[in-house]
């Protein structure tokens, strides 16, 4: 259950990274300002994908995946 | 030594492990049944799974087509890190609840989900051919774009001594010796073996070109100063196109015929959870990285007036061979590794390619010997096929292939992703929005020529049509 909770929290968090990684929030065409090399908003989506990968590995770990023996497998 | 005479060794020693490595698969095969030639008898561990996924999931496209798309486009090109990291993360939707009932119900093709699902229903055997149908033109196409980017890059490892000709009949020659002789189990090994070469190729460039322009920050200022618009706050029309590309390639590329039969090929869902939590970084290590060599291309090459986004990679590798010996060596590397993730991807193709076609379309037995012996023959045809299409045009681009491909695949997501999650869904209903579906992203995409409307491609719109018609389609009570 604790599992399943982690799982969902995490897939949240990818959405939300995915989210904030798309400027569609800045002036189109604004000259950047230079974060740690990158353009400002380059950096942001870059750091958003970084989040993202990590949390998205977090929710693999902590993926149930059935038993393909297990008896009245949750079929479609 | 020369440049070229280096590559012509090194591709040769190169090509002689891939056959040590097939004969090696050969000796481990269990039996001559479709599932253990087609899916290594589920016997893939976390180590070669993840390596076969990542191979597959990043082919020459991805080592030659995207840093020519970032030297086009500039940096919202790192959009690239975020549609690839979908794959993962959409993952999640199929993964899971496929893998148990490909284990339990025996599938070998993607087609046996389908009839599994809907086989019962009156529309079942139609949905299957025409999603089989689909799938083939896909992957066929995919092939092409391999054995494209083969030739280009054996020409380019070895300096023009060997030709685009010769490389594309060789490669595919030796691509068809290993899969014959040690299918899914070849292929697997020799991707993980594919992989590692193409991550240290990767890692060695990104080192030297940073080196050479003296950090990220120099880098963002020479472009700055030669291309602004390169750097600036991407438009809204470039941001829905960041969308749809998310949309597009996680999506399409979750319904890879080979991305699903990797899913059967996992020995143990632990396996599979933890092959695509290691998946998860690899746009990190992999997509930006090539990302930023394009832009490493930018300043360099800017001067020059056009420059044709396929030949940015081998201009860049063509410029560091020339910094001194060590230098040679490192882009000797690179080419090799270029050259394993083109044929890593079109191993693994090839192999969904025949399976499908004998298992699907000619409708055989899976459980038959019979069945392997036909894919292989039917591979063997294929691959001839499209290396001779590869021999007479050389005239088309590497990303325009990926788009095609993707608009075609996106379409299978309502009878894959969707019907996996929902019992309400019926056959007539999703063949008729997969009819739909394809009918637009093909004729609006590629008969009218617009592949993007506002930004978004023909086949998501095409894919909302579809879903939207096989879901309120099932809603209705069957006469």
């Amino acid at each position: 259950m604790k599992s399943r909770r982690l799982r969902r929290l995490a897939l949240l968090g990818v959405a939300a990274l995915y989210a904030l990684s798309i400027p569609w929030y800045r002036e189109t065409g604004e000259a950047p300002a230079l974060w740690w090399g990158l353009p400002d908003w380059v950096a942001v989506a870059l750091g958003c994908y970084v989040g993202a990968a990590v949390l998205n590995a977090l929710a693999w770990r902590h993926t149930e995946i059935e038993d393909p023996d297990a008896p009245g497998g949750d079929e479609p | 030594m020369s440049f070229g005479a280096i590559g012509v060794a090194a591709l040769g020693v190169y090509l002689a492990l891939l056959l040590v490595v097939a004969d090696v698969a050969r000796r481990a095969r269990r039996s001559h049944a479709p599932v253990d030639h087609f899916l290594a008898g589920r016997e893939l561990g976390v180590f070669v799974l993840f390596l076969t996924l990542y191979a597959t999931g990043y082919s020459g496209n991805t080592l030659l087509g995207y840093p020519g798309e970032a030297y086009r486009r500039g940096f919202s090109w790192i959009m690239a890190t975020g549609f690839m990291m979908a794959i993962p993360i959409l993952g999640h939707i199929l993964g899971p609840r496929l893998q148990p009932l490909a284990v339990r119900h025996h599938f070998v093709t993607p087609g046996d989900w389908v009839r599994h699902r809907f086989g019962g229903e009156r529309f079942g055997p139609a949905l299957r051919t025409a999603i089989a149908v689909s799938m083939t033109i896909a992957l066929a196409n995919f092939l092409f774009a391999q054995l494209k980017a083969m030739g280009l890059m054996a020409e380019q490892v070895t300096g023009g001594l060997v030709s685009y000709e010769l490389g594309v009949c060789v490669l595919a020659a030796v691509i068809l010796v290993y899969e014959t002789l040690g299918g899914m189990r070849a292929v697997a090994w020799t991707d993980a073996a594919q992989s590692l070469l193409m991550m240290a190729g990767l890692g060695a460039l990104l080192v030297w070109l940073l080196t050479e322009a003296g950090g990220l920050g120099p880098l963002t200022r020479g472009i700055l100063a030669v291309r602004p618009a390169a750097a600036a706050v991407p438009d809204a029309a470039e941001c829905a196109n960041w969308i749809s590309s998310i949309a597009l390639l996680g999506l399409a590329s979750l319904v890879y015929p080979q991305m699903i039969q990797r899913i059967y090929a996992a020995r143990s869902g632990r396996d599979l959870s933890r092959a695509f939590a290691w998946m998860s970084f690899m746009p990190l290590t992999t997509t930006a990285v090539v990302t930023a060599i394009g832009l490493a291309a930018i300043p360099r090459f800017e001067a020059l007036g056009h420059v044709d986004a396929d030949r940015v990679m081998p201009l860049l590798l063509g410029a560091w061979a020339e910094a001194g010996a060590l230098a040679t060596l490192g882009a000797v590397l690179v080419f090799l590794g270029a050259l394993a993730a083109i044929m890593s991807t079109a191993d693994s193709v090839l192999l969904s390619l025949a399976s499908i076609t004998a298992v699907d379309l000619l409708e055989r037995q899976r459980g038959e010997a019979a069945t392997t012996q036909l894919g292989k023959r039917i591979a063997v045809g294929a691959m001839v096929a499209m290396a001779a299409l590869a021999l007479v045009a050389r005239n088309v681009t590497l990303w325009g292939l990926i788009e095609l491909k993707m608009e075609l695949l996106i379409q299978c997501v309502p009878a894959f992703l969707m019907a996996i999650h929902s019992r309400r869904l019926r056959a007539g209903p999703v063949l008729a929005g997969f009819a739909v579906g394809t009918a637009f992203a093909v004729g609006v995409g590629f008969g009218l020529g617009m592949s993007r409307i506002g930004g978004v491609h023909a086949g998501v719109i095409g894919l909302v049509l579809n879903a939207a018609l096989a879901w309120l389609g099932s809603l209705r009570r069957p006469a």
